[in-house]
């Protein structure tokens, strides 16, 4: 086994995993409710650089539709299956993204098709580099570089912009942050649109590796997010980071070491894993702010 | 949970792709519990529609036994329960014959239904050998070729033809379909002297093949054929995966291949696939294949973009056969005519075996060779001494 390789191994889907959770977090951090339409924010950005294949535009206008695309819909999931019945029962909430999603999966499967679609994939995507002696694709150094960037970026508008302060005022005790005048709507909206541009990322990113697109293309990232975050912790930023590489970490060395007969057992090791992780740490690796009721 | 959303999205997705269920007696009815939302969805769906096809052509030339054709179609949504709870409801309704789903886990309750009720079923497209009268019945078919067939052919085909030797092969867990699959096209390359050099697992999903690839080369040599039996879009990643580190020896493959968009996205990398499939867009595998594909443009205003959609009009074709050979739609009688007799349909020549010899369907293969990301056709085959199930 060479290390170099291993290492970019986990690395590469521990980027795209991190992208994933915190597209997930950033939303629950502030409602405390799991946006279960958030795999479906990937969907609509596959399917528009689908839809905007035939253009013949230069693929970085393409992969930009379809990230604006999925901010779009981040958005409109606030305004659709949030808004109306945030203040009124958890239950309702679940249960409209939940109606999001499905929603939006059967419009693409009646509207376009259950079969799988092909998604417009630069050159670049398929070429190799050797790095550090090992022969990868560059795709994988790219899904690293990319998750450095967005992560450094995030953490930078969390910290030093008015907004993030906002938004991580708001995640600790969202009825104080009003108090002082922090407007809620915006807050959650922008919440929506940053969850909406990971997700769009993680559209170009995930879809780059596999080349198509189908309507349920969402559910494993949405899975591999969801799981990331409870082993990471719920209510923080950097444990949906740390939760990411940490499934991948585990992922990836269960694909390396498992014998062939247990491999495809993989999953079950890996959830025994995640048991032990909650059993050891139940609020998940990295604690949040202690906070207040939900809102 | 999240099931029963799709439920209620389902059933107005079923009224308005749905034949319309309503007026059954004086015309004869194919019951179609199909799954045309979900996972199972990109394989019903095409067959469904190719089988619309089929009833309308019927009807044209003036129906079957003197009565007109319908077919009603109930969603069964990718889920084993609604599948036989809607196969259930069709035959209460007067269904005269059942199309089940693509695949022995959602279309075994459609059978094991229409066996109860003394009909025929037929599964558009089941490769796996579970589909048989031994498990659902002695009225129970499936149009597809089983999966010894398909193995059987690509092993000859490597072996045979092309004279590789040395395989390494990559098994998707996630169904029957692709773990038998595997096995045996593995049987019957041994058989034939060929050396399998390793064999390595895959989780359906993952989109994570480094482990795997890590493994390959380690191995002292390079595989001479690539047998990846995988499902949906994780084949194309597979494939360039295995590209784009430098294993450019020729991937061989079953009918889960046969999907433009998966081989559209290769691009560059769509050279040196070879896949065994039930048939073939063009003249060259059917005579009749351009009249189908017309009457289906002019159904749909598309051409059909898989070749999947001919087993749906295969389906309602054979049985509407049988039926005419049997003179009745009796469920006894129609099976007896499918044991006995030859069919020619678009996805091959089809004969099936008697009810203890599980229904095994004796049928010819299409080989199918990418090139430049677009499909080419080469040729029907016909295994010799397929594997036993």
């Amino acid at each position: 086994m060479n290390a170099a390789q291993f290492v970019l191994d986990v690395l590469s889907l521990g980027g795209a995993y991190a992208l994933m959770a915190l597209g997930l977090v950033i939303v629950y951090g502030i409602l405390r409710l799991v946006n279960f339409a958030y795999g479906e924010l990937i969907m609509v950005g596959g399917y528009t650089m689908f839809l905007v294949s035939g253009s013949g535009l230069p693929w970085l206008v393409m992969a930009g539709c379809g990230l604006t695309m999925a901010i779009v819909a981040g958005i409109a999931t606030d305004y659709l299956a949030f808004r109306p019945v945030r203040e009124k029962s958890v239950t309702a909430v679940l249960i409209t993204s939940f109606a999001f999603s499905t929603l939006l999966q059967n419009a693409a499967l009646l509207f376009i098709s259950p079969r799988p679609r092909a998604v417009p994939l630069p050159e670049l995507f398929s070429r190799t580099v050797e790095f550090a002696g090992v022969i990868t694709p560059a795709r994988n150094l790219i899904t690293i570089a990319v998750a450095v960037i967005m992560l450094g970026l995030f953490s930078w508008l969390m910290r030093s912009t008015a907004l993030g302060i906002a938004m991580r005022a708001a995640a600790t005790n969202f009825r104080m942050a009003r108090m002082m005048g922090i407007p809620a709507n915006l807050i959650i909206s922008a919440a929506f649109a940053i969850s909406g541009l990971l997700a769009g990322t993680v559209a170009i990113l995930w879809i780059g590796r596999i080349g198509t697109v189908v309507p349920g293309i969402g559910l494993e990232p949405l899975l591999i997010a969801f799981i990331a975050t409870v082993i990471g912790g719920m209510r923080s930023l950097s444990g949906a980071v740390v939760g990411g590489f940490l499934l991948a970490l585990i992922d990836t060395t269960l694909n390396y070491t498992l014998p062939q007969d247990l491999l495809k057992f993989r999953d079950a090791f890996t959830f025994s894993l995640v048991i032990l992780i909650l059993l050891w740490r139940p609020e998940g690796i990295v604690r949040g702010p202690a906070s207040g009721q939900r809102t | 949970m999240r099931s029963r959303f799709l439920a209620v999205f389902a059933s107005v997705a079923a009224l308005t792709l749905g034949g319309g269920g309503s007026a059954l007696g004086d015309t004869l009815t194919f019951g179609a519990p199909l799954c045309l939302t979900g996972d199972q969805a990109p394989l019903d769906t095409p067959g469904y529609r190719g089988a619309q096809v089929a009833i309308k052509a019927l009807n044209d030339r003036g129906g079957l036994l003197g009565q007109q054709v319908e077919m009603v179609a109930i969603d069964g949504k990718t889920d084993p329960v609604t599948v036989g709870n809607a196969a259930v409801e069709l035959i209460d309704d007067g269904a005269d014959f059942i199309l089940a789903p693509c695949d022995f886990d959602f279309g075994g309750p459609a059978s094991r239904a229409a066996q109860e009720a003394g009909l025929v079923g037929l599964s558009l497209c089941a490769s796996d050998p579970l589909y048989s009268s031994w498990s659902l019945g002695d009225k129970q078919f499936t149009l597809s070729m089983w999966n010894t067939t398909m193995g059987a052919t690509a092993a000859e085909y490597a072996y045979n033809e092309r004279g590789w030797r040395n395989a390494y092969v990559v098994t998707d867990q996630f169904i029957a379909y692709t773990v038998s699959l595997s096995k045996y096209f593995v049987e019957h390359f041994k058989a034939l002297g060929g050396n399998i050099l390793a064999e390595d697992t895959y989780n359906n999903g993952d989109n994570d093949f480094s482990a795997q690839l890590a493994r390959l080369q380690a191995l002292d040599e390079k595989p001479d054929v690539i047998f990846i039996s995988s499902y949906g879009q994780d084949i194309g990643f597979i494939i360039r995966s295995l590209r784009e580190v430098g294993y450019d020896a020729p991937v061989l493959g079953g009918d889960s291949y046969d999907d433009p968009a998966m081989i559209q996205s290769l691009g560059p990398l769509g050279n040196d696939i070879y896949f065994v499939t039930h048939t073939f867009m063009s003249a060259d595998a059917h005579p009749e294949m351009e009249q189908f594909i017309g009457l289906f443009e002019d159904m749909f205003d598309e051409p059909p973009d898989t070749s999947f959609v001919a087993t749906g009009w295969d389906a309602v074709m054979l049985l509407a056969q049988a039926a005419e050979i049997a003179g009745t739609t009796d469920g006894a009688a129609v099976a007896k005519a499918l044991e006995e007799n030859v069919f020619h349909l678009l996805t091959g020549d089809l004969t099936y075996r008697n009810a203890a010899e599980g229904h095994a369907p004796d049928k010819a293969a299409v080989l199918v060779e990418v090139k430049g990301a677009q499909t080419h056709f080469l040729g029907w085959r016909t295994p010799s001494n397929v594997p036993p199930p």
